[in-house]
């Protein structure tokens, strides 16, 4: 038998995760520290913590160093994790306004209440590739700066503006809509990490699931409404980050008391497609994810604005895009694959010999000319 | 109640850093007997019996996040956790093989936090895990079979919306899905699907077995064990119950077949009615060997020994499934042929 059965045991998964251990230690640099990452890699952190579903930092940065630098690596540790984790309350929900502002900007409006904030971005940056961060020795370039230190700004939505003026359709305040899609209003948002989603799903399970969503994924369902795959091309009110306070209530004396700030990213759009023709009023769309990540949020308002105008549009489908858009769930089937398959593939083997075997019986049967011409000669 | 060392670990623990402490301990301390906490077991328990008491039917469950990848068993394992219990034996089959990997994966997260015995012996489990495959030996009316499931509706074949499809079971429309078939047959002279034949249940819901291979699909049929189907990514459970009737899709004149492996026995048992796979060797032959390697080593010990040689009685086994003697095609006629007749069927005849 030149045949030996592949077996594996304990033994060699331990094998394969100590040499997976040696690729992250074998360099001759030093060890990064796991403040390092959480410094230093805070868009990584920032990702795995968006699509891990858990606002993190400290636990992110470990995940990432885990991983090797593996965002849906990291974001899944932190997701097994999270799923571990007793629930001792919720907080009380907050309007966005509250956030501490370090960066907002309203392409909608040249300008706005409170201003245009620029903030920390790259976005005007050439993209040359700097090769002094070979030799780099930590200087803040801010350092010399001449400004007086404030506390970051609360601003008010530019969104707002729009529907002081009823501009902008509500859903909730739709006398001719009382389907789950769109209502929610004073009702508990649905956790879909408690709950199977089914369809038609509330669109508080619609956004749970896009803030949880695979960035890449995120970005590519959003850019194929822009691309022509679908209607959607909004208008930013604004995109803004910051500080988002996280408050509860005092579990003795019932007051609430804000406890942490988690960094967020919020986008809000508009679409001129109107919902109704005799009382025209803007689309809209919602983004709202943790950490530093611009291009997931405006990606996320977008697709909360393809669902809610349900077309014809692949992003448009609600089922569609959250059936694919989990990078949890998409990185492990599509990994799977390398799973063995020889039962189900010897499965195949025996339908395509079978079908095969049945057409060249037929072809002999339909064709016995070769056997005529062989019989004259 | 099982929960005591989760609770325990929370209530004596001085700070979160202690609680933290006792989470990267080696054993698994901080977690929750059978690692799932007890709200996720009830959670999928309730599922469960939804599942047994609908046999077919799909039951949405709220799927965790497991320390093994989506697509990787997590659904089987949420299934076989919240069953075990420190008096079970567990096996992992993975394809057939209890030594594959992931198997020996899905099995050391059990024994490490649900404290159960192993064994690879198909006959000695209470609770069996496997991917793709039933064991070759037949199971008892004590024994759960937890299926792996990597995609839940048959009907994804000819739909992929599982919305569209959720209506289509409701009232039992499964044209969709026969003129599928029909197609193939006129396309190709035969039903193309190898492995994840859809099968009716109870004369009612469409049911994707797993993708295991067709050889297995009759031991569905009328068994005395429990089949639990779980699938994790796509969050949803179904059984089939103990002598529940399972009929896979045919047309009266173009029968249900199972793989054939004509003139070929098993490379290394010499088994003639078990499920082969074969294997391409270094020196460019082709050998057939036992899918189901636990049994295979209990037929080379004894190459005589039944299916069923660990039940009371004779004659009750199951599989080969189809006999060899039926033309996969007929003139239609031949009613008393339909289906997955077989002698062997159920130890009946």
């Amino acid at each position: 038998m030149g045949y030996v059965a592949v077996e594996a045991g304990e033994d060699v998964i331990q094998r394969a995760e100590e040499l997976f251990e040696k690729q992250r230690v074998v360099g001759e640099s030093d060890q990064i520290s796991v403040e390092q990452v959480g410094e230093q890699f805070s868009r990584l952190t920032a990702q795995a913590m968006s699509e891990g579903g858990l606002y993190a930092p400290r636990l992110a940065a470990i995940a990432v160093k885990q991983a090797q630098g593996d965002t849906a690596e990291a974001a899944f540790l932190l997701r097994a994790y999270r799923s571990t984790l007793e629930r001792w309350g919720t907080s009380v929900p907050v309007e966005t306004a509250e956030v501490f502002t370090t960066r907002r900007v309203s392409p909608a409006y040249k300008d706005v209440p409170g201003g245009q904030v620029l903030g920390a971005t790259k976005d005007y940056t050439q993209r040359l590739l700097d090769f002094e961060l070979i030799d780099d020795d930590g200087t803040d370039p801010t350092g010399d700066w001449d400004v007086e230190a404030e506390d970051p700004p609360r601003l008010r939505n530019v969104m707002e503006v729009l529907r002081e003026d009823g501009l902008v359709y509500d859903p909730e305040r739709d006398p001719d809509r009382d389907d789950d899609a769109s209502s929610g209003a004073g009702t508990e948002p649905f956790d879909a990490t408690r709950e199977p989603i089914t369809f038609p799903a509330p669109r508080s399970a619609v956004l749970q699931e896009l803030a949880r969503g695979e960035t890449g994924a995120v970005t590519a369902l959003g850019y194929s409404e822009l691309r022509g795959y679908g209607q959607v091309h909004p208008t930013l009110g604004e995109v803004r980050t910051g500080d988002l306070p996280v408050t509860i209530e005092h579990p003795y004396t019932g007051d609430e008391v804000e406890v942490t700030t988690a960094a967020v990213t919020e986008t809000e759009c508009v679409v001129p497609i109107y919902e109704k023709s005799d009382d025209p009023q803007f689309s809209f769309g919602y983004g709202l994810v943790f950490g530093r990540n611009e291009r997931k949020t405006i990606g996320m308002s977008i697709l909360d604005a393809a669902i809610q105008l349900d077309g014809e549009g692949a992003a448009q489908d609600a089922e569609f895009v959250l059936d694919v858009v989990d990078g949890i769930d998409s990185f492990g089937f599509i990994e799977h694959l390398k799973l063995p398959h020889y039962v189900t593939f010897q499965s195949i083997l025996d339908r395509i010999r079978s079908i095969r075997e049945r057409s060249a019986a037929a072809a002999d049967e339909t064709d016995p000319a070769p056997q005529e011409v062989g019989a004259d000669d | 109640m099982t929960d005591k060392c989760g609770v325990a670990a929370v209530a004596e623990a001085e700070s979160v850093d202690d609680l933290l402490d006792s989470v990267t301990d080696d054993g698994l301390t901080g977690y929750n007997y059978a690692y799932l906490d007890e709200h996720t077991k009830r959670e999928v328990r309730r599922a469960t019996l939804s599942a047994i008491a609908l046999p077919g039917h799909q039951v949405p469950f709220a799927s965790r996040e497991m320390p093994l990848a989506r697509g990787w068993g997590t659904g089987g394992i949420q299934t076989s956790l919240s069953l075990l219990g420190p008096d079970d034996t567990f096996k992992v089959i993975d394809q057939g093989s209890d030594e594959s990997v992931n198997a020996a994966n899905i099995r050391r997260l059990a024994a490490r936090t649900a404290n159960v015995e192993t064994t690879t012996d198909a006959t000695e489990a209470s609770v069996i895990q496997t991917r793709h495959r039933i064991p070759e030996e037949v199971l008892d009316d004590d024994q759960i079979l937890v299926l792996q499931v990597p995609i839940t509706d048959p009907l994804r074949r000819v739909d992929g919306s599982d919305d569209a499809n959720r209506r289509r079971h409701a009232h039992s429309n499964y044209s969709k899905m026969w003129v599928a078939l029909y197609e193939n047959v006129v396309e190709y002279g035969e039903i193309k699907l190898s492995s994840r034949y859809p099968v009716l249940v109870g004369d009612r819901y469409l049911m994707d077995p797993s993708p295991i291979p067709r050889w297995d699909v009759p031991k569905l049929d009328d068994a005395d064990n429990l089949f639990l189907f779980a699938a994790g990514r796509e969050a949803r459970i179904y059984a089939v119950p103990p002598h529940t009737e399972v009929e896979p899709l045919a047309f009266e004149d173009r029968q249900f077949q199972v793989e054939r492996f004509p003139e070929h026995a098993c490379g290394n048992c010499g088994s003639e009615d078990t499920f082969l796979t074969e294997v391409e060797t270094d020196d460019g032959g082709r050998v057939y060997a036992c899918n189901d390697a636990s049994f295979c080593e209990k037929r080379r010990a004894d190459p005589s020994l039944s299916k069923a040689h660990h039940r009371n009685g004779d004659g009750h086994t199951w599989g080969p499934p189809t006999d060899p003697s039926v033309p996969y095609e007929s003139d239609g006629d031949s009613g008393e042929n339909r289906g997955p007749a077989g002698p062997n069927r159920g130890g009946d005849e």
